[in-house]
C-alpha cells in the first residue's frame, strides 16, 4: 500500500508537485491520470525514492526511508534504459543480484519472467537493435522480477503492438487479483478506464478528484470518461489546456 | 553495500570488455608511447648517446607512461555515467535499494581495472622496447618494483576517479569526452614542464600525484636510487585524493539533476 501525503516539490522555483495526497491500496490498480507536465512522472519519482520531496511524506508499506521504499517497490519509470551489450537474461540476472535475489530463486524467477512476457526465444541474445516493444517487456521482466508488493509503471504500454497490450493488462490484473498494489500513469483514457479501480486525476501538480472511473464521470456529469478527463482538468482554476 | 558495487563492477568490465571498438582504442593509446620509442630507435640505431633523440625519448617515456595511466580507462568511464544518462539507464539502475556511493564505487572498481591493465600493457611494451632495442636504460629492480607497487598503480586509481566526477556531472558522451581529452593534457603537460624546465622541480612536488609518479620514474630511468619512503608516501597521497573526489562524484550522484536533467 502506497500512501502519499501532502506532497510537494520544485524545480528552480517552478513548481511541478503540489499538496498532493492520494493513496493507492493493495489488491488494486491506481492509475494516476493528467495532461503532459501534469507532475505524474515526478509524482512516481518521488515514490519510488529517487527524487526527495520537498515536503509531504511518503509511506509504503509502514516504510518510509528512500532506500526502504525502493526495496519494496518494482518500477518501470519513463525510459526502458536496458543495456544493449548484455543479453535479455543477463540484463535480468543483473538486477535481480543487485536487489541480492538468491542465486537458485533468481534463475527460477528470470525463467518465469522470460515465460510470462514470451521472452525465451530471445533471451541469449544482445539487447542491440531490439525493437522497442522488446526493450519494453524486458524492462517490464526488470521491475516485476523480484515479485515486489507494490508495482510502479510510467506509461508501460508506449511502443507495444496490441497482442502485447493485451498480455501486459492480463498481467496487472493478475498482480492485481494476487494482491499487489499497481499504480500507473498513462495518457491513454480507454486502457486506464479498463484497467483501474481507482484514479488519481492530476493537473499541474495538484491533485483534482480521484475515485473510480464511474465516480468521476458521476462527479464530472458527463456519459464519457473522456469528456470528463477534460471537464475536471479544464476548470478555470486547474486548466493546463 | 561492497557486495553490490561488486555486483556492479562485474557487470561494467563485462560491459566495457564487449565495447570493441572501446577496448582497440585503449590499447593503441597504451601501446603509443612504446611504439613511438621503439620506431625512433629502429631509424636511428646509433643514435643513444646522451643528449641524441633516442635519450631525449627514452626521458619521454615517462610522460608516454602517464598518459597511459590516464586514458586506459577514460572510454569506459565517459560511458559509465554520461553514457548511463544518455541511454537513460542510469534511473533504473538508481531505482534499485543501492546506495548511490555504492554506485560509484563498484564503477570505480571497474574503470580502474581497465586503467591499470593499460598501465600494464603500457610498461610492458617499454619492457620489450628496451629488452630488444638495447636502449641505454639501467633500472635498478627492488626500485622499480617499490615505485611501481606503491607509487604508479595508484595513479589510475586517482585518473578514473577524477573520470567518474567528469562523467558525473556531464550530461551526456560528447560533454564528457571533451572535459576528459582535456584532462588528458594534465600528465602530458606536467610531464612536459618537468621535462623542459627542470627548476619547477621542488621536494613537495614528489608527494603531489602525476608530479610524483613522473619524478620516480624519471629518478629510476637515470639509474637513481629510490628511497623507500618516498613512493609509499607518494602511493598514500594519491589513493587518498582518489577516494576523495570519488566522494565528491558519489555525492554529486545524489543530485536531482541526475534524474530530473534527463
Amino acid at each position: 500500500m502506497i500512501k502519499v501525503l501532502e506532497l510537494g516539490k520544485s524545480f528552480a522555483g517552478r513548481p511541478a508537485v503540489r499538496h498532493l495526497s492520494f493513496e493507492a491500496p493493495d489488491g488494486a490498480i491506481t492509475g494516476l491520470l493528467g495532461s503532459n507536465g501534469a507532475g505524474k512522472t515526478t509524482t512516481l519519482r518521488m515514490i519510488c525514492g529517487v527524487l526527495q520531496p520537498d515536503s509531504g511524506s511518503i509511506t509504503i508499506d509502514a516504510g518510509n526511508d528512500p532506500l526502504g521504499r525502493r526495496r519494496r517497490v518494482g518500477a518501470l519509470l519513463d525510459h526502458t534504459g536496458i543495456y544493449s551489450r548484455l543479453t535479455v537474461r543477463e540484463n535480468l540476472v543483473y538486477f535481480g543480484r543487485l536487489r541480492g535475489m538468491p542465486p537458485k530463486l533468481l534463475m527460477e524467477r528470470v525463467d518465469q519472467v522470460l515465460s510470462i512476457l514470451g521472452l525465451e526465444s530471445i533471451a541469449s541474445r544482445r539487447m542491440a537493435g531490439f525493437s522497442q516493444g522488446e526493450r519494453m517487456k524486458t524492462a517490464l521482466g526488470r521491475a516485476i522480477l523480484h515479485s515486489p508488493q507494490n508495482l510502479l509503471l510510467d506509461e508501460p504500454t508506449n511502443g507495444l503492438d496490441v497482442p502485447t497490450v493485451r498480455s501486459l493488462r492480463d498481467l496487472l490484473r493478475r498482480l492485481r487479483d494476487s494482491g499487489t498494489c499497481v499504480v500507473f500513469s498513462s495518457h491513454v483514457l480507454d486502457e486506464v478506464r479498463a484497467l483501474c479501480d481507482k484514479v488519481v486525476v492530476i493537473s499541474s501538480g495538484s491533485l483534482i478528484a480521484q475515485g473510480s472511473p464511474t465516480e468521476l464521470c458521476a462527479k464530472a456529469g458527463t456519459a464519457s470518461f473522456e469528456d470528463a478527463f477534460i471537464r475536471l482538468t479544464c476548470q478555470p482554476e486547474n486548466c493546463s489546456c | 553495500m561492497l557486495n553490490q558495487s561488486l555486483v556492479i563492477a562485474r557487470k561494467e568490465i563485462v560491459d566495457g570488455l564487449r565495447d570493441v571498438r572501446s577496448v582497440i582504442a585503449s590499447l593503441f593509446y597504451a601501446l603509443m608511447g612504446p611504439l613511438v620509442v621503439g620506431l625512433v630507435s629502429m631509424a636511428h640505431p646509433g643514435g643513444t648517446k646522451p643528449g641524441s633523440s633516442v635519450a631525449v625519448l627514452v626521458g619521454m617515456m615517462s610522460v608516454f607512461t602517464l598518459v597511459a595511466a590516464f586514458v586506459g580507462g577514460m572510454n569506459v568511464a565517459m560511458d559509465m555515467v554520461a553514457g548511463e544518462r544518455e541511454r537513460r539507464s542510469l534511473l533504473p539502475l538508481l531505482l534499485n535499494p543501492v546506495r548511490r556511493g555504492s554506485v560509484v564505487l563498484g564503477k570505480w572498481l571497474a574503470v580502474s581495472l581497465f586503467a591499470v591493465a593499460g598501465l600494464v600493457v603500457n610498461l610492458s611494451g617499454f619492457a620489450l622496447v628496451f629488452a630488444t632495442a638495447g636502449l641505454p636504460v639501467k633500472v635498478a629492480w627492488p626500485g622499480l618494483l617499490l615505485v611501481m607497487a606503491f607509487g604508479l598503480f595508484p595513479l589510475p586509481l586517482f585518473a578514473t576517479s577524477t573520470q567518474l566526477l567528469i562523467s558525473t556531472v556531464s550530461r551526456g558522451v560528447k560533454e564528457a569526452q571533451t572535459w576528459l581529452s582535456l584532462i588528458v593534457f594534465l600528465p602530458m603537460g606536467i610531464g612536459m614542464l618537468l621535462v623542459f624546465f627542470p627548476a619547477a622541480r621542488q621536494v613537495w612536488c614528489g608527494f603531489l600525484p602525476v608530479v610524483g609518479q613522473q619524478l620516480q620514474l624519471e629518478l629510476l630511468m637515470n639509474g637513481g636510487k629510490v628511497q623507500l619512503l618516498q613512493p609509499i608516501a607518494l602511493g598514500c597521497a594519491t589513493v587518498t585524493l582518489a577516494l576523495l573526489v570519488l566522494l565528491i562524484a558519489a555525492n554529486r550522484l545524489q543530485r536531482d539533476e541526475i534524474i530530473h536533467g534527463n
